[in-house]
């Protein structure tokens, strides 16, 4: 340009027009794309046999700053109904205690999985090309340290102003004992972040935030706020807002592949086995905390499961995808069968392991049997029965001597751990479909609760090696463990976790638990 | 009553379903110990509110030194990989969930700070357009400087950005993590800046080319940027271990090249072309820049440089590496002194006399602050001897 004409130029635009002007987030964004350059080794870090397209596109179309601006008016609302009227009004307080105690677990395993996402996300931004799918990975990677702290802000709430704090105060570190958490991390944890990079984005997006985001986030807050709790829908509300961001960046990921030849041989598998991989800890653990950790019911989980996973994920959200190939799980309809009594299955397993907990569980009361009858007939025969017998032994009072894993054992209902999945099953006493296969490989057995996770090990059986609770503790006395583990209130000898919510009944200590001479023994050794 | 309650009823405001759920709550909480990650040492005198929602969230085994976890992985990469492990750096560290962000900054407190500096940077844009403070600038520096040079720069803030992206998916703590990621939005915030003051520009300067096309030509293909980009693209593209990325990048290339770019080129030049806005922009990314100093020798000194265990062996690494990145920093340095050529001259601010006083500034900075710390002896007074081989 020449300079001097420039110049004059801008003075004369001036003279005319002296409007303020400024420049506002799309007019930068719009240059994202050319922010990258072409070099010899510009390739990704992370291996995926998928080509993700160069050109890709973003529909949010943030900057850094305008991405600030947008958290921080959320922010303020979120933090501020919680730091005011939530808390003079002593909202902590007033929350069912079995409520209370389902969200040391909700909160804190949410955590896990926001946390996880934050470096599978940022995979992701190293896997992609185009820039502005790596800026909406980068949105997503900051968004996923907002719901993390979100998430330990909940916590954090809790342990300061609640009914009991214990396990909401150190959930970071007694959450490890447990038989609950080799799954979480699974599905949380490492699904999000091992493995082909895609893959792993199938897993976070297309799967975890698509179909268990829904369930997970926004029915939580019904159930919360039906048990009193009005603080974890004002965070988990403020979280699923970034969420609709997170889905269109798993399904941006699958547009960017689609039309590469890879996709064609392998997405559908790919997405077949996330699914599995999800909805075999989700559909248990969810129904579970959702139908056994509250004391007032929304609605059966079966339902919510239909509603949300079957129809809404598995019908619409994959049906728009259809047209770039991508077609409904082929486990979809395994899943909807585990839907229906898998959770019932998982929550005698959990109440029996009670002590390894961080939390306390309670029997269903009389009233709460009559509801699951009427909504899963048959309920009462195979489980109501054992609960009345578990309860008439003693298993609430720390004299009675009677844990409920030694009915397990004088029944012989030996419970087994599915090496893939994490995820416990007694099948000898099970309404749900899991049979037990075993498998030895490198003179190591392991145990699978079914086909599609077998098959996923049979494969790569390097993929899956972590060893269970049952071998990590094989020979040692339970309260040792649980000692080890850090399972004890500050006074140094209650336990966490309490086999009842009864505000009069006495709690648990480490000799009760000793007494018993309760030991772990690995199921897979008595083959 | 039936327990199953519909229509949304809440149990908070609800007299019927509070008054069942007031009678089963405990009559005194059943824990006295209120206080979230009781159990952690931290950094000050008492656990922090930024302590309490970062710390103890990365889930590592303890074989990953800080890790509270027991055990392997559930699931790891094709081949066996594992999720997260040891072998990812060359560092090594007692506790990899050490780290600090000094300024204690959980992701609330950081966007708040943006946010803030965006809702500013509106005002001020509008306040200068309104001025027609534009008319000031000198035409060389803004067409060809800000236009070309400045615009290239952003591609150096731009690749360094991405070279968090690993260091987001590999690292082994999860303050680091945090940290990190915050850094990197801090990175594509200026190469964003660059670009909205060059787009601010193209709607005051009828003529003043927005696109990229020109910066992107210049710092792929000249001769001004040409060490700074291979030196961007080896920490963004070749490096794989995350400590080193973050150590190439923030202890070495930007706290050298990006600090005499930034501060002792365009912030300390721009006045005296009658450039006001630059300074505007610029003093936003040395705010971050100062902000990541922090962090990152929090990392590289308080915590890895520190360690009990490991410390000797890890300032021996640092000063490896420091071998490994000066050179090219410096090349970087040198080749840059080719826009001096660019400008008019404006005696005892552009000449060479001027120029050597600011990279002394620049070299006597990072000497104290970055090299000694690790032990890391310098000829501060030859590097900048070779850097001015560079002016033509
Ligand atoms: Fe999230
Ligand atoms: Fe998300």
């Amino acid at each position: 340009m020449a300079i001097s004409s420039a110049t004059k130029a801008a003075t004369d635009a001036l003279s005319v027009n002296r409007a303020p002007v400024s420049v506002g987030a799309q007019e930068v964004h719009k240059w994202m794309q050319s922010f990258t350059w072409d070099f010899d080794k510009n390739r990704t870090k992370y291996s995926t046999k998928y080509k993700m397209a160069n050109d890709t596109k973003e529909q949010f179309k943030l900057i850094a700053k305008e991405y600030a601006r947008m958290e921080s008016v959320k922010d303020e609302r979120q933090f501020g109904s919680l730091q005011d009227v939530l808390t003079r009004v002593d909202a902590a307080n007033r929350v069912h205690p079995k409520w209370n105690e389902s969200m040391k677990v909700i909160s804190n395993f949410l955590e896990v999985g926001e946390y996880n996402a934050i470096a599978a996300t940022g995979m992701l931004w190293d896997s992609a090309s185009a820039p502005e799918q790596k800026n909406g990975y980068l949105g997503q990677v900051m968004d996923e340290i907002r719901h993390t702290n979100q998430c330990g802000y909940i916590n954090y709430y809790f342990a300061k102003q609640g009914q009991d704090a214990a396990g909401h105060n150190d959930a970071r570190r007694t959450r490890a004992i447990g038989p609950l958490w080799k799954g979480m991390k699974r599905v949380f944890s490492d699904g999000f972040i091992s493995g082909d990079a895609v893959e792993c984005s199938i897993n976070l997006q297309l799967v975890g935030e698509a179909c268990f985001t829904n369930p997970l986030i926004v029915a939580v807050t019904e159930w919360a706020s039906a048990n009193g709790d009005e603080m974890t829908p004002t965070v988990f509300l403020s979280i699923e807002t970034d969420e609709l961001r997170h889905m269109a960046n798993g399904y941006q990921t699958i547009v960017s592949i689609a039309n590469d030849e890879a996709a064609s041989k392998y997405l559908n598998t790919d997405l077949n086995n996330a699914f599995w991989t999800q909805q075999k800890y989700f559909t248990p653990v969810l129904g579970m905390m959702f139908e056994y950790g509250s004391h007032f019911k929304v609605e059966p989980w079966v339902k919510t499961w239909n509603r949300w996973v079957y129809e809404d994920w598995g019908g619409i959200w994959i049906g728009r995808l259809g047209k770039y190939g991508v077609e409904s799980p082929a486990s979809l309809r395994d899943a909807k069968k585990d839907a229906y009594w898998a959770h019932h299955d998982l929550f005698l397993l959990a109440y029996a392991l009670w002590p390894t907990g961080f939390f306390r569980v309670t029997l269903p009361t009389a009233e709460e049997a009559e509801w699951y009858e009427a909504n899963y007939p048959g309920w009462y025969d195979m489980y109501g029965k054992v609960y009345e017998e578990w309860r008439s032994r003693g298993c609430e009072d720390p004299n009675s001597g009677f844990l409920p894993l030694q009915w397990f054992a004088e029944n012989n209902h030996p419970i087994y751990i599915d090496r893939v999945s994490q995820v416990p099953f007694c099948p000898s006493y099970c309404k749900g479909a899991s049979t037990l296969r075993v498998l030895e490989f490198n003179g190591k057995k392991h145990s699978f609760s079914d086909p599609w996770g077998e098959r996923m090990w049979l494969s790569e059986p390097e993929r899956y090696e972590c060893q269970n609770i049952f071998e990590q503790y094989e020979g040692r006395e339970l309260s040792e463990v649980i000692a080890e583990g850090h399972g004890v209130r500050s006074d140094g000898f209650t336990l966490i976790s309490q086999p009842h919510t009864n505000k009069d009944g006495k709690l648990w200590t480490l000799d009760d638990i000793k007494k018993i001479g309760c030991v772990f023994a690995d199921p897979l050794k008595a083959l | 009553m039936s327990i199953e309650v519909a229509g949304g009823r809440r149990g908070l405001t609800d007299p019927i379903l509070a008054a069942q759920i007031l009678a089963a709550i405990p009559d005194k909480p059943l824990e006295t110990q209120r206080k979230m990650n009781y159990f952690m040492t931290p950094r000050g005198r008492r656990i922090n509110e930024y302590e309490v929602l970062c710390c103890y969230t990365q889930p590592t085994p303890d074989w990953i030194p800080g890790g509270l976890d027991w055990g392997d992985w559930t699931q790891k990469f094709h081949g066996g990989r594992p999720s997260w492990s040891n072998e990812s750096t060359e560092m090594h560290s007692s506790d990899w969930l050490k780290h600090r962000d000094p300024a204690f900054r959980w992701h609330a407190l950081y966007v708040k700070d943006k946010a803030e500096e965006w809702r500013y940077t509106d005002r001020f844009l509008k306040a200068y357009s309104a001025d027609g403070h534009v008319r000031s600038i000198d035409p060389v520096w803004r067409d060809e400087v800000l236009g070309d040079y400045l615009g290239a720069f952003g591609f150096s803030e731009y690749g360094l950005f991405n070279s968090h992206s690993s260091v987001v998916r590999d690292c082994l703590g999860d303050t680091i993590r945090m940290s990190s990621a915050m850094i990197a939005l801090d990175k594509v915030d200026n190469a964003q800046m660059i670009q909205a003051e060059r787009t601010f520009l193209a709607k005051l300067v009828p003529g003043f080319p927005e696109s990229t096309d020109i910066p992107k030509k210049e710092w792929t293909k000249g001769a001004i940027f040409k060490s700074a980009r291979e030196t961007v693209e080896k920490i963004w593209q070749e490096t794989y271990d995350w400590n080193e990325i973050l150590f190439s990048g923030h202890m070495i290339y930007d706290p050298l090249f990006g600090q005499f770019v930034r501060r002792e080129f365009f912030l300390r030049l721009a006045s005296y072309y009658g450039d006001n806005l630059t300074p505007f922009f610029v003093n936003q990314m040395q705010l971050y820049h100062s902000q990541t100093k922090g962090i990152t020798t929090d990392m590289f000194h308080t915590c890895l440089s520190a360690d009990p265990e490991f410390g000797e062996y890890n300032d021996r690494l640092m000063r490896a590496w420091s071998d490994k990145w000066l050179p090219q920093t410096v090349n970087a340095l040198k080749d840059f002194m080719g826009i001096f050529a660019k400008i008019p001259e404006i005696k005892g601010v552009t000449s060479k006399d001027a120029i050597q006083a600011a990279l002394e500034r620049v070299f006597d900075d990072w000497q104290r602050d970055y090299a000694e710390p690790i032990g890391y002896k310098v000829d501060t007074a030859a590097l900048i001897k070779t850097v001015l081989t560079g002016l033509k």
